[in-house]
Order: structure tokens, then sequence, then C-alpha cells
């Protein structure tokens, strides 16, 4: 995989390899899958940024139901538009070698729809419309009701919503967490 | 556990304040202002002052804390810059990472040790590339500012330099191990189809293969070619029937395929080599065996660890099983709009039953009830049993029978593998009549269906070795050479056959539901076919060539019936703790395999044919062959001593203490992390309620006296300040404050009476009425301060 002429020097690749949890071989093959979601702009420019809807054109993204989410959390303008390094950085942590912790950091900023710090009643409404798809609805007192159950297991400090200990103790305690947080190169 | 708890207990008290302080005052006296940007900017104007404080507080200090994240959207970032004002918000943050690295020696020390350290820790850093260059550049800057040149010992430099070999030769290895992958991109497609459960089946699958093409590279390179060798002398030719091909008897039974073929003794070589046979044999299946176990126990103990064990940690009330749910139920491998919808109508269906059994549960079900169920599961269960034993005995009965043609074998093997084959379904039939929970019901059919499988090939085995054959050992061989070549008729042929034809109703729509793939069955067929493997072995080394090239058929059968045919199953199913119960059962599988064939090769051995018929008994090969226990006196003395029950008796009496003393460790620290859980949620409480208290002070409402005539003697403050906090009731409040038992079992209810006030327990109301009661409840909490103090006092 990524024989022939590569984008990247020998440094490069080093580089990368010390920051993410890839190895060179990994890099250059996720970099053939950021180059086939716009061959022409990233053959031109190996680091080229690529709007939110043409990263979302990955698979995994594409029907994921916080993609946008996603997008926004790793690229390095906030606007949800990646260059190549975001999406390395994202692939790195969606990778099965990264830590568990590193991905509940970044699951918990999915997760933070307001980016108030806090998982709070509002972002949890968010999640599990979002999580039940278009189609079926739960009905709002469900909804309600879902939250409520959802505080009550883990707000452990009672303040009606969870801050980032309270969520990372949830993922500790669940062993599908990195089965599920897991997109394969 | 113990130390996850306590930095949970750091980390979070103080974090939560900040954030809910903000809070409080947004609901208060921030009515009117409610889009989140104007939120932001006030709590922005008014919090920087105590933000700076509360990140001041020890529990901020700790450095793994801070190298958290600073979220770039949140108030943190913007308190940065309200704090700095510098353009360059990331150089800023950078700097901060940076210092709060520098706080750790052992990772400022300029050696390669801690160069790799450094490394590590920035790759953790949940930041993204650009900053973590920039602390890296900034780092070994300040690395090469203060490194104090000092000359490396030799020794220290051989260590460096060994532990960078062994680095880079990791990393080279994953390099090439990502390279030859095997099916990655097979099982990546099935993942995104179907989801991540029905990638643990292909992942099973592939393990297996991988370790079933070791096990044969290692036996014929060790067993087999020796062997062939030894035949090219002295050349035989056999005549071979078709029906020979499949029962393994005939033309087939003195090839390389069996036990009874090999040689009992030196191998012919050119040269002063010499290769004896027996040795060979014997100690190669050992050491697979062992091997193969060791590998397993240490994979399987691994994986129950993390996903049993550590998820349990803590109260069995503080299950987190809809947080969880709603958390980790996405599984962002799926790629398919198709699998998406069904994930998505699979969670939607989930959420629905947790609620019903949420309400079910309010419902308190009868004694009666309860013990019906009991009842009925434990009558199932030795139905159950009772069929089990009933088909192997009658399984015995079957083998007794001299009656039949010669055939006889290959009809007895087509019974098993249809028992085999149809038990299962029959078994997950049974348990929908019990009443377990979805999950329960899922282990129990799984364990009843290895016991009946295991329970066959052992009943074979014992069959056999007691049949005075004159070479049992072969007939075992061919019994489980028959097994896998049956059973490659049913999960090659039958079972994709009967799957296409499923699927094909459903494209016509004759069937309603389109069939999902049935994990459960497919992975015990594997383990099936693996337990086989592992009694057959020993008896049949060529079997695992059989085996592993079954598996490979296996993965690409499997792969066009799931991807064609199948649909993601309607239900969540939890793959990381299945996946683990199927290791278990593997390793269960080959743990009674050795039992078996152990207790059986210390008792005899076949004195006519394969290569140990030269010893009385097979482990005779270590205590004859290798020992020489009949000439070494001394040495027979003290292995015999050993094997006596006393000391036997003795090491088992000491196992079961440290298995005793295990488990009331783990009881203890279970209960510790119960009273550690309440000790956070009272601390969160109180920090809280101390820093409203500080910033009430500070805005210079604490001058606010009480005024007596507020309230009158029905009060809960009156009571409080006359009755309970009388000076002849002090040790009352000594206990309280002292034993942190009585305080933290105090039951809720009391809680909410002697605190009126508490922003929490009354949370809804406060924020109903807004502050207009705050002068009121000031002074209760007021005398609650106070009463705290005296508690510090007291200590």
């Amino acid at each position: 995989m990524g024989q022939g002429k590569s984008q990247f020097t020998e440094e490069e690749l080093q580089d990368y390899e010390d920051l993410t949890y890839f190895t060179k071989k990994e890099v250059l093959y996720a970099h053939q899958k950021f180059k086939a979601l716009a061959p022409e702009k990233v053959g031109h420019n190996k680091n080229a940024k690529l709007p939110m809807a043409k990263v979302l054109q990955y698979p995994e993204l594409r029907v994921n139901p916080f993609r946008d989410r996603i997008c926004k959390v790793f690229s390095s303008s906030n606007d949800g538009d990646c260059t190549f390094e975001d999406f390395l950085d994202m692939m790195s942590v969606f990778s099965e070698n990264a830590p568990k912790a590193v991905k509940a950091e970044h699951a918990f900023r999915i997760f933070d729809f307001d980016g108030d710090d806090m998982i709070g009643v509002s972002d949890l409404r968010e999640v599990i419309e979002r999580l039940c798809g278009s189609e079926l609805k739960l009905s709002d007192s469900e909804i309600q009701q879902l939250v409520q159950s959802v505080l009550e297991e883990a707000d452990l400090d009672d303040d009606g919503a969870l801050s980032f200990a309270e969520f990372e103790h949830i993922i500790d305690k669940s062993s599908d967490f990195c089965h599920s947080f897991r997109i394969r190169l | 556990m113990q130390h996850n708890e306590n930095f949970l207990f750091n980390n979070f008290a103080v974090k939560n304040i900040a954030t809910k302080i903000k809070k409080m005052e947004d609901k208060g006296e921030n009515i009117e202002m409610n889009t989140s940007s104007a939120r932001r900017a006030y709590t922005l104007r008014n919090n920087v002052a105590r933000q700076v404080a509360v990140n001041f507080m020890p529990s901020r200090q700790i450095a793994h804390n801070t190298l958290r994240m600073r979220r770039v959207n949140s108030e943190h970032n913007a308190l940065l810059d309200a704090l700095t004002d510098a353009p360059d918000a990331v150089e800023q943050q950078a700097d901060i990472i940076v210092r709060e690295m520098e706080q750790h020696q052992l990772l400022m020390e300029d050696n390669p040790m801690s160069e790799e350290l450094r490394r590590e820790a920035l790759r953790d850093l949940p930041q993204c590339m650009t900053m973590k260059r920039n602390v890296r550049a900034k780092l070994s800057a300040s690395v090469s500012l203060r490194s104090k040149r000092r000359p490396i010992s030799f020794f220290k430099r051989l260590k460096y330099r060994v532990s960078f070999a062994w680095k880079r030769t990791r990393d080279k290895f994953r390099d090439f191990i990502f390279s030859i992958e095997l099916w990655y991109e097979a099982i990546r497609n099935i993942e995104g189809h179907l989801g991540s459960a029905v990638g643990s089946y292909f992942h099973l699958l592939r393990w297996l293969f991988g370790l079933n093409l070791l096990l044969s590279a290692l036996l014929i390179s060790f067993v087999v070619v020796p062997q062939a060798l030894h035949d090219q002398a002295g050349n035989s030719t056999n005549e071979l029937g078709v029906l020979d091909f499949i029962s393994g008897r005939g033309g087939l039974e003195h090839t390389l395929l069996f036990y009874g073929h090999y040689h009992d003794s030196e191998i012919d070589t050119p040269g002063p080599v010499h290769y004896y046979m027996p040795f060979a044999y014997f100690y190669t299946m050992l050491c697979l065996y062992l091997m193969f176990f060791a590998v397993l126990c240490y994979r399987t103990a691994y994986s129950y660890r993390r996903n049993f064990i550590e998820p349990s940690g803590g109260h069995s009330a503080f299950s987190h099983l809809l947080a969880a749910k709603l958390f980790c139920g996405w599984d962002f491998g799926i790629a398919s709009p198709a699998g998406a919808a069904l994930a998505a109508h699979a969670l939607y269906l989930e959420f629905k039953e947790l609620l019903n059994e949420r309400n079910r549960n309010q419902m308190a079900t009868s004694v009666w009830v309860r013990a019906w169920q009991r009842m009925a599961n434990v009558l199932v269960t030795m139905l159950v049993l009772a069929i089990i034993v009933g088909i192997q005995y009658g399984l015995w009965l079957l083998l007794a029978v001299e009656e039949l043609t010669d055939n006889r074998e290959i009809y007895i093997s087509l019974a098993i593998t249809a028992v085999v084959g149809v038990c299962p379904m029959l078994l997950s039939f049974i348990v929908k009549l019990e009443y377990y929970e979805a999950r329960t019901a899922f282990y129990v059919t799984l364990a009843r269906t290895w016991l009946l499988d295991i329970g066959t090939l052992v009943i074979l085995l014992v069959y056999w070795s007691r049949s005075g054959d004159e070479c049992w050992e072969t007939r075992v061989g061919q019994e489980g050479y028959r097994l896998v070549i049956l059973d490659v008729l049913v999960s090659l042929l039958l079972i994709p056959s009967v799957e296409f034809v499923r699927g094909m109703l459903f494209k016509w729509s004759v069937l309603g539901k389109a069939p999902a793939f049935d994990i459960t069955y497919n992975s015990l067929t594997l383990i099936y076919n693996q337990s086989v493997l592992w009694l057959g072995m020993l008896f049949s080394p060529l079997l695992v060539v059989a085996v592993t090239l079954k598996f490979l058929l296996l993965f690409y059968v499997k792969r066009e019936s799931a991807l064609r045919m199948c649909q993601t199953s309607k239900k969540v199913w939890r793959a990381a703790q299945t996946q683990t119960v199927l290791y278990m059962l593997v390793t269960l599988s080959l743990f009674t395999t050795l039992f078996a064939v152990g207790s059986l090769f210390l008792r005899s051995s076949s004195q006519t044919c394969g290569p140990f018929r030269r010893y009385e008994h097979v482990f005779a090969i270590v205590s004859e062959g290798l020992l020489r226990l009949s000439e070494r006196d001394a040495l027979r003395a003290v292995l015999h001593f050993f094997v006596r029950p006393g000391p036997i008796a003795f090491v088992l009496l000491g196992l079961c203490v440290g298995v005793y003393i295990m488990r009331a460790r783990s009881a203890a620290q279970r209960s510790m992390a119960g009273i550690l859980r309440q000790m956070l949620r009272l601390q969160a409480k109180d920090k809280d309620f101390l820093l409203s208290a500080i910033e009430k002070v500070s805005n210079g409402e604490w001058l606010y006296s009480p005024k007596p005539e507020d309230y009158g003697a029905d009060s809960h403050t009156w009571k409080y300040l006359n009755e309970v906090r009388k000076p002849s009731n002090a040790g009352f409040h000594f206990d309280g404050s002292r034993l942190s038992h009585s305080f933290l079992e105090r039951p809720k209810s009391y809680v909410k009476e002697t605190r009126p006030t508490s922003y929490h327990t009354e949370r809804p109301k406060s924020h109903e009425d807004g502050d207009t009661d705050s002068s009121f409840s000031w002074q209760g909490s007021s005398s609650y301060l106070n009463q705290k103090d005296d508690a510090e006092e007291k200590r």
C-alpha cells in the first residue's frame, strides 16, 4: 500500500508516526483514503483543506448520527472543514490503538453539543434523538424519562448534568466503548 | 481500581463547581438573557476571577488532570483569551501545557528513556496536531536548556540501546503486521454492513485460523516430515476407496494421518544426527498443547478482566446500563446506510424495552411469581441436563452395537454431527420457556451447548480407550477425522444453502423478516470444531491441516452469505463480553481435553501401534526415557513423595486459602468503592456549598444578620438551632462528623430536612421562586456552616 512515489518525505512520516497511533504504512493508507475523498485537490496539495461536506463522504462518517459534531471537534478551524492532519487526528483517535482516556475525551466533546463542558439535559436529549434516527421518534415524555434515568444512574453529584469525570466513569465501566467507538482505517 | 476512584474523586468535585455556579447564576439572576452567547458573555465577565481561583485549587494542580484538553470552544479557552488578551491563543495554550509537563521530573530528563516518555505523553495529549507540534518544540527547547550533560555509563547506554532496538523492532513488526493483515478489507466491509458484533465472529474465525496455521506448521515440520522421510525408505502403497476417504479407515488407516502409523524408534538419517521419533512426537505435542493453553489462558483472563471485572467495579446498584447504552450504543464502524438504519431501529427498540422494564420493575412481582419462575428455571435445567445425559448414554449404546454393517462408524459420526448441529437450535428454543434475562439466557444456552459438545467428545474418547481395540488411539483419531469431514458438509454446504434459501425467500418477500446472522450458532460451530481438533490432534497430527483448510474456506463462504443474505440483527449485541465468553469456551475445551487425555496417558498405551508402543504407559517416556527413574533412586523417591495425597492436599488447601483471601479483599474493595462514591457526592455538595458561601461573603451578604422573630417554633431552622444544636446534644454532632459511616448512611430524607436550602435537593423549587427566599435560606445554611466548623474543630 502506498508504494510508488509517495507525497511524503521520510521525516514527515516519522513525525506523523510520533504524533499519532499509526505506523508509517497506516499513515500512507490513511492518506490514500483521504485522497479518495477529493482526488484532484489532495493530489495537488497533500494537506489540502476539504469542506465538511466532502469529509462526510467518508463511508463511516456518512451514516454516523454525530457526523457534523465529529468533524467540528476534529477540525482545527472549528468549522468542520478538515485538513489531512485533522483527518489523521480523527482516524488516530478512532483507531484501535488509541487509549480509552483519549477516546473518552473526544467522545465527550462530540456529545457536548452546546459546548458548555457539561453534558446537560439538552445534550442528552439530542443524543437520544440522533441515535434513534429520523424515522422513528420517541415521544417527548419517553425521552424525558430516559434522560431522567440516565441522570439517576450517572450523575454522581446530583447537579443535573454529566461532567467529564462522570462521563469518564461511565466509559470506564462500559466494556463496549472501545469496541463501538472505533473506525477502522 | 482504588486509584481510579481517587482520581475521580479529586478530578471531579472541583471541576464541576465552576460550571455549576455559572449555571446557578444563570438560572437565578440572568433569566432574561437566555441565548447561549449572551450567557457566555455574562459568565465570562463575572467568573474569570473565580475560575482562576478554582484553577489554583490543589486538585486542579495535578498534572494529569490539567493535561486534559482545554476545550477550544468552551469557557476555558475563552477564559484564557480573556486573561491574556493574546492574539495567539494556540501559543498560550501550548505554554500552559508545557508548563504542566515540566512539573514531571521523569518527563524532563535528557535521556532517551524520558524522550520516549515525552513522545508517549505527547501522543496521548488530546489536542490537534498543530498543538502537539508546538508543545513538542517548546518541550525540547526546555529540555535542552535544563540538561546538564552528564556522561552516561556504559551500562545505561547499553540499556537505552537495547530498549530502542526493541521499540524499533516492535514498530517494524506492527508495520509488517499491518501490511500482511489477513482479510483486513473483508472484515472491515462486513463490519461496515453488519456491525462489529458480526465482525467479532469473523475475528474469532481469523484468530482460530491463524492459530491453527501456526500449529500445522509446527506439527508438520517436527512430526510429519521426519516420518515421511522415514516412510520413503520402505515404500508401501495402499489402495483408497471413496468411503475410506470419509471414514478414514481402510487405505487411509496406515498413513501419516494417524497415530498408529508413527514410528517407535529412531528415524534413519544420513549423517550423525539422531531423530528419536517417540520423543519428537511426545514433546512436540506437549509443547504445543501447553503453549496454546498458556496463550489461551492469558488471552481469556485478559479479556475477562477488561470486560467483566473492570466494568463491574463498585456497587451493583450503581450500574450504568442506560448511560452506557446511550454513549456506547452507536457502532461507529457501521458504514452502509441500510446498516445504519437498522442500527438506529435496534437502538430505538432497545430504549423502548429499557423504559418498559423500568416501568415494570416498579410493579413488584409477588413472591409466588418469583418462586414459580425459579422453580421453572430449575426444572427446565434439570430436564436439559437429563436430555444431554440421555443423548450421551444413547451414543454409548450405539457405539456398543456390533451388528451394524461395515460402515457403522460413518453412521455413528453422522448421528453425532446431526445431534451437534440440531441441538443448539433446540436448546435456544428451550431457553425461551425459562425466565431469564436475555443475556443470561444467551450464556445459559452457550454453556449447555458446550456441555453437550464436549461431553460427546469425551464419551468417544472414553469408549475407544476402553474398547480393547489393538490401536484405540488411531480409532479416536479416525473419529475426529470423520467428525471434521462430515462437519464440512454441514457448515460449508448445508447451512449456507439454508441461509441462501431464506435470503431468497426474503427477497421475493415470502418471508416477512430478513434472516439475521446468527452469531451464537456460528460461533458455537467454530468452538465445536476447535474442540474436535484439540482432541483429535494428538491422535491424528494432520487433522490440524484439515481444520485449517476448512476455516479458510469457511471464511469465504460465510463472508458471502453474510454480505449477501443476512442483515443486522434487531438486537443490540454486546460484543465485548460475548467474545470473552467464546474465548473462555475454547480454553475450557482445551482444558477438558488435556485433562482427559492426560489421565488416560497415565494409565495406558497401545502395545502394538504408535510411537509409544515400547512404553508401558505414555508418561513412561518422561519417567524412563528422559529422567531414567529406574536408575536414579533418590529422584524417584522425591517425585514419589510429591505425588502422594498429602502434599497435593496441602497445595490444594493453600490455593483455597489464597482464593479466600482474594475474595475477601475484593469484597472489601467493593465496599470501599461504595463508601468513596458516597463521600464523593457529599464532598461535591460541600465544596459547592462553600464556594457559594464565599461568594455570598464577598458580595457582602454575610452582614445580613438573622432575625430571631423571623421563624416560629415550628420552623425547621428554629428546631435545628434550639434542639439539635443544644450543647447537651453535642455528642450527636460529634458522632455525626467523626464517624463517616453514620454520616454517610444517613437517609436522604434526613438530609433534606436538615438542609432545607441546599441547591440540589431543593433545586426545582429554588428554580421556581428565584431568589425570593434567599434570606431565609441563607440563615439556615449559615448555621449548617457553623456546624461544619464545629466538626472541624473537634477533629
